[in-house]
């Protein structure tokens, strides 16, 4: 009998999108707003923007929203280049978000306010997992299995992972290839993806073209 | 029945909605409304009350009824709300209350969870009626306007029953109100298995164009939308003008020919006489469930617009999204929430913004071609009825589980 392997059960996360009826008009008023609203919406502005599903300029929504409503594009590009997951909390990120923008205050007093309609509506989500029936055993039935996954899923086991899973810890499917298929080689390949470069359908084709890679190797080049 | 949409919608979204029926399985929700038919309310009951049941659910639709008094007040409430400037006496408001006192003896209200659409019948919160001293009712009250900038008075005199719901739903942030109870963001939807959104063989497609002499040799431009200053019809026609210096094309503006809005009438006059003689700017005016023909013309341009300077959510963009085209929109209401810049479509905030973007479709047709399917990805993953479906009974769900932010199912 050989060993047990354990499958890769694939879940899904769905967020319902909930108000905390706050919003910001200009850039002391986002200030203010993000040193006190709880971590939920710091949370859902910060981490789950990659649910869009679109690669933007940006990599947050305060980012996307000093860029595109505020037209404060350095502000932007300093907010963009915030890295959620080398924080250990959420109030970290929120205590980084307070920093950058201090700073861009201090050489620029003089924020303006944003056109009205075009305020920094602040939200949260509740998250709804659910395992989408499909479980597999191996990287074949995995490699079928991510082509075919709803972003959702991409999401939840891509993203939502390096947070849920803690620090030093990428991705669910990276975890799973080293430590139950043992090939580590591939996981590193797999976390070597830069989360913030692509989105999420870019993502499913770089895990994929990664994995067709590795099965084609493993086949002796039968699959064509 | 939630199976004619395999294969359409995302499959997430149908597996979580077999998921929750099973977990409220034998449970009443019901739904009430102000009317059986028109509008995009009813058409998403017709469809979502019959697929509850097959699930399991208990579900039920009341229709509220008033007199013209009622519908007088409740359409200056709709338009106040909107931002209008309306006069209303303290009489109308307690008529208002009255009907809905009055439909109280004929709806039973008694149900799981309760869904109580827009502000007409907002005051049966009023006769909330506690099964036990363990009642676990829901109620929640949709809101599909936008009040984001209501007249006051309205709003404070509305806002008197939506507090006492357990949670309010708006259709975008920008629309919630700083409210005491929960407040969720549900987007609206369109039904990829509706008339208005079926797909269409090319002998339908054609038939349209014959029968309304709409030539297809060469591109067409297409607005879809009510003769209302706020879709700005003229800046449509400045953008076709600007275009047709450098490309040739053919704009077709359509919209309802409703004609109890005297307001649509000057505005149309206003459109024809500013289209004067062009042969190749088609204005065209439908009876209000012409969805098939709205959908061939639809399907036979090759850049949709809906150049609205101010709007409420503007689904006429998802149901084009829907049909791979590429389209611009105004920068307004809920038009962002569709048109993601440069990957599902162009916004715009002029006429010549516009008429730029209609240029660069229709020289980059690759480009085109790609954003379509994109926006077509966008709506199948946003936009479709089912994702609606999936969150009413989320919200359902969740409120059941209050305090917890994540769910495990």
């Amino acid at each position: 009998m050989g060993k047990r392997i354990e499958a890769f059960e694939f879940k899904q996360c769905v967020s319902i999108l909930k108000s905390t009826g706050k919003h910001a008009k200009n850039l002391r008023e986002l200030r203010t707003i993000i040193s006190k609203i709880g971590s939920e919406s710091i949370f859902h502005h910060v981490y789950q923007y990659f649910l869009k599903g679109h690669m933007l300029e940006h990599t947050n929504d305060f980012a996307e929203w000093a860029g595109e409503s505020l037209e404060e594009r350095a502000l932007a590009e300093r907010l963009s280049m915030i890295d959620p997951y080398t924080f250990k909390s959420v109030d970290g990120v929120r205590n980084e978000l307070l920093r950058k923008i201090d700073s861009f205050l201090s050489s620029s007093p003089r924020p303006h306010e944003v056109l009205s309609g075009d305020e920094f509506y602040f939200n949260q989500t509740i998250s709804i997992v659910f395992p989408v029936g499909v479980k597999t055993k191996n990287l074949a039935e995995f490699l079928v299995a991510i082509e075919h996954m709803d972003a959702g899923s991409i999401y939840y086991h891509f993203y939502d992972s390096r947070f849920r899973l803690g620090e030093g810890v990428a991705d669910d499917f990276s975890r799973w290839i080293e430590h139950t298929l043992g090939k580590k080689k591939l996981a590193d390949k797999i976390r070597d993806i830069d989360p913030f470069m692509h989105s999420i359908e870019s993502i499913r084709e770089h895990i994929r073209g990664i994995l067709e890679e590795h099965v084609r190797a493993d086949m002796g080049g039968i699959i064509v | 029945m939630i199976n004619q949409y395999s294969g359409i919608a995302p499959k997430g979204d149908l597996m979580l909605i077999q998921h929750l029926c099973k977990k409220l399985q034998g449970k009443s929700f019901l739904h009430v409304n102000s009317t059986k038919e028109g509008g995009g309310v009813a058409e998403i009951l017709n469809r979502m009350i019959p697929l509850l049941i097959d699930l399991g659910i208990d579900a039920r639709w009341e229709v509220i009824e008033g007199d013209a008094d009622f519908f007088d007040f409740t359409k200056k409430t709709h338009n106040a709300l909107q931002g209008n400037k309306e006069k209303f006496t303290r009489k109308m408001w307690e008529h208002y209350y009255e009907v809905n006192k009055r439909n109280k003896k004929n709806i039973n209200l008694d149900a799981d969870a309760v869904l109580i659409h827009d502000p007409q019948p907002a005051p049966l919160i009023d006769f909330r009626t506690k099964r036990s001293k363990k009642d676990n009712s829901i109620w929640m009250w949709r809101c599909h306007i936008d009040v984001s900038n209501p007249m006051a008075s309205v709003w404070t005199n509305l806002k008197k029953y939506v507090v006492q719901y357990d949670t309010a739903i708006f259709s975008v942030p920008k629309f919630a109100k700083s409210l005491p109870i929960d407040e969720f963001i549900v987007t609206p939807s369109i039904d990829p298995l509706s008339d208005k959104n079926i797909e269409l063989t090319e002998n339908e497609i054609n038939d349209v164009s014959e029968r309304f002499n709409v030539p297809r040799d060469k591109p067409i431009l297409l607005q879809v939308s009510r003769f209302d200053k706020f879709k700005d019809p003229i800046g449509v026609i400045n953008a076709y003008k600007i275009v047709k210096k450098y490309n040739d094309c053919r704009l077709v503006l359509v919209g309802s020919s409703a004609t109890d809005d005297p307001e649509g009438e000057i505005i149309l006059n206003e459109v024809k006489e500013y289209a004067g003689n062009d042969p190749d700017i088609i204005i065209l005016l439908l009876p209000p469930d012409n969805h098939k023909e709205i959908n061939a013309l639809q399907r036979m341009s090759d850049v949709i617009l809906q150049k609205s300077i101010k709007e409420g959510f503007g689904l006429t963009v998802s149901e084009a999204m829907w049909k791979e085209k590429p389209v611009i929109g105004g920068a307004v209401g809920g038009i962002p929430w569709q048109i993601v810049h440069g990957v599902t479509g162009f916004l715009v905030h002029s006429p010549e913004g516009a008429a730029f973007r209609i240029r660069q479709y229709i020289n980059n047709p690759e480009m085109a071609k790609r954003m379509g399917q994109q926006g077509k990805e966008f709506v199948r993953n946003n936009f479709l009825l089912t994702r609606q479906i999936r969150d009413y009974l989320s919200l359902w769900y969740c409120s059941m589980h209050k305090g917890k932010n994540i769910i495990e199912l």
